[in-house]
């Protein structure tokens, strides 16, 4: 059991008592969790404990969990339930807008769902990676990387022709479109594919 | 189903999924030990009702109006549970009323354990905020609740 396994494995392993593939089920899960907790203003320790509670909620929820591709948007989902619960019990601390009497939208963006659907995309993204074999994998991240490495440079290291990257990573891409996490994840919502790949 | 997505926006997003921020071990480590808590002899009760969710989301209420107690009905097929949270502690009732031993846990480990009476009351001083949930045996029958955050 590996981080680079499926989430489908590691859901059903987790259900059955397999630590190592729950300890890898958080690893790869917790930016998500923690990228929908950012998006309400709460102190680091009322954060953890939100946080705490999505994964003591999904311990008890992983035997239910018919389909895992959904597991990235019930964390989602959770985690957003126990921060609106949160803030409304600490609204008595919460700014109230003098015009509408209600009380002002938390969060440090203008829009938060859409930061809660662009943590979903790079979620999907990762999982969709490491669905894919392991020569796709080396391209992709290779030129992913920071800054990207030339032709030049991955010709070297994975010992393929020049001229030949540009078509294999095209498909590498093509693979990564298809992958299952993220054709999950834009089925799972009609903004899906509005967000992402706009270069800042 | 094709993408929405040019070659170059999507080696750009997937770049930036590769470099997001890691989460600090702390974080990984508490979660990872939320498995300990893995139960497979206890029938869950789910959270049904919490009264500050109902009360914010009908009409928020203003500084210094609002009621510190706090309400949640967790149901089960067998046994439910009401609790009320205040800065007294927490008091609460076992439905159908009987007997039974509860026990407060924290994600921590166990808190205080007490006595349902007759009628089922029970009561524990506050406990420390963060996740907590009730563990009830009830004759030879086990159930825990959902957790919560308090």
């Amino acid at each position: 059991m590996t981080e680079e396994s499926e989430v489908g494995t590691l859901v059903q392993a987790s259900a059955k008592g397999d630590e190592a593939a729950w300890n890898a089920l958080v690893r790869r899960y917790a930016p998500l969790v923690l990228a929908v907790i950012r998006n309400y203003q709460m102190g680091a320790a009322d954060a953890q404990d939100v946080c705490q509670t999505v994964w003591l909620r999904l311990v008890e929820h992983l035997a239910d969990l018919r389909a895992p591709e959904a597991l990235p948007g019930w964390l989602v989902t959770t985690a957003q339930r126990e921060c609106g619960r949160y803030q409304r019990r600490a609204q008595k601390t919460l700014p109230v807008d003098p015009h509408s009497d209600g009380i002002m939208k938390q969060g440090t963006t203008a829009d938060p769902d859409l930061d809660i659907l662009r943590a979903e995309l790079r979620q999907a993204l990762r999982d969709g990676l490491a669905e894919l074999p392991a020569r796709d994998q080396r391209l992709l991240r290779l030129r992913a990387a920071d800054p990207p490495k030339s032709y030049q440079e991955i010709s070297k290291l994975i010992g393929m022709p020049v001229g030949s990257i540009g078509p294999s990573l095209r498909r590498s891409l093509d693979r990564l479109r298809q992958a299952k996490a993220v054709q999950a994840y834009l089925a799972s919502s009609p903004a899906a594919g509005r967000v992402g790949g706009r270069p800042t | 189903m094709s993408s929405p997505w040019t070659d170059d926006e999507l080696l750009h997003e997937l770049a930036a999924a590769l470099r997001e921020e890691p989460v600090d071990d702390y974080i990984i480590h508490a979660a990872q030990g939320a498995f300990a808590w893995r139960t497979v002899d206890a029938d869950l009760i789910v959270l049904e009702l919490d009264s500050g969710a109902i009360a914010a989301a009908g009409a928020p209420v203003r500084a210094g109006g609002s009621d510190a107690r706090r309400t949640l009905a967790f149901h089960g097929e067998q046994l439910s549970v009401e609790i009320e949270i205040d800065e007294a502690g927490i008091v609460g009732q076992l439905a159908p009323p009987q007997p039974g031993r509860v026990t407060l846990l924290t994600a921590i480990g166990p808190g205080p354990s007490a006595q349902a009476d007759e009628v089922g009351c029970f009561a524990f001083p506050p406990p420390v905020s963060g996740p907590i949930r009730l563990d009830c045996r009830v004759d030879d029958d086990h159930f825990v609740t959902q957790w919560v955050t308090v």
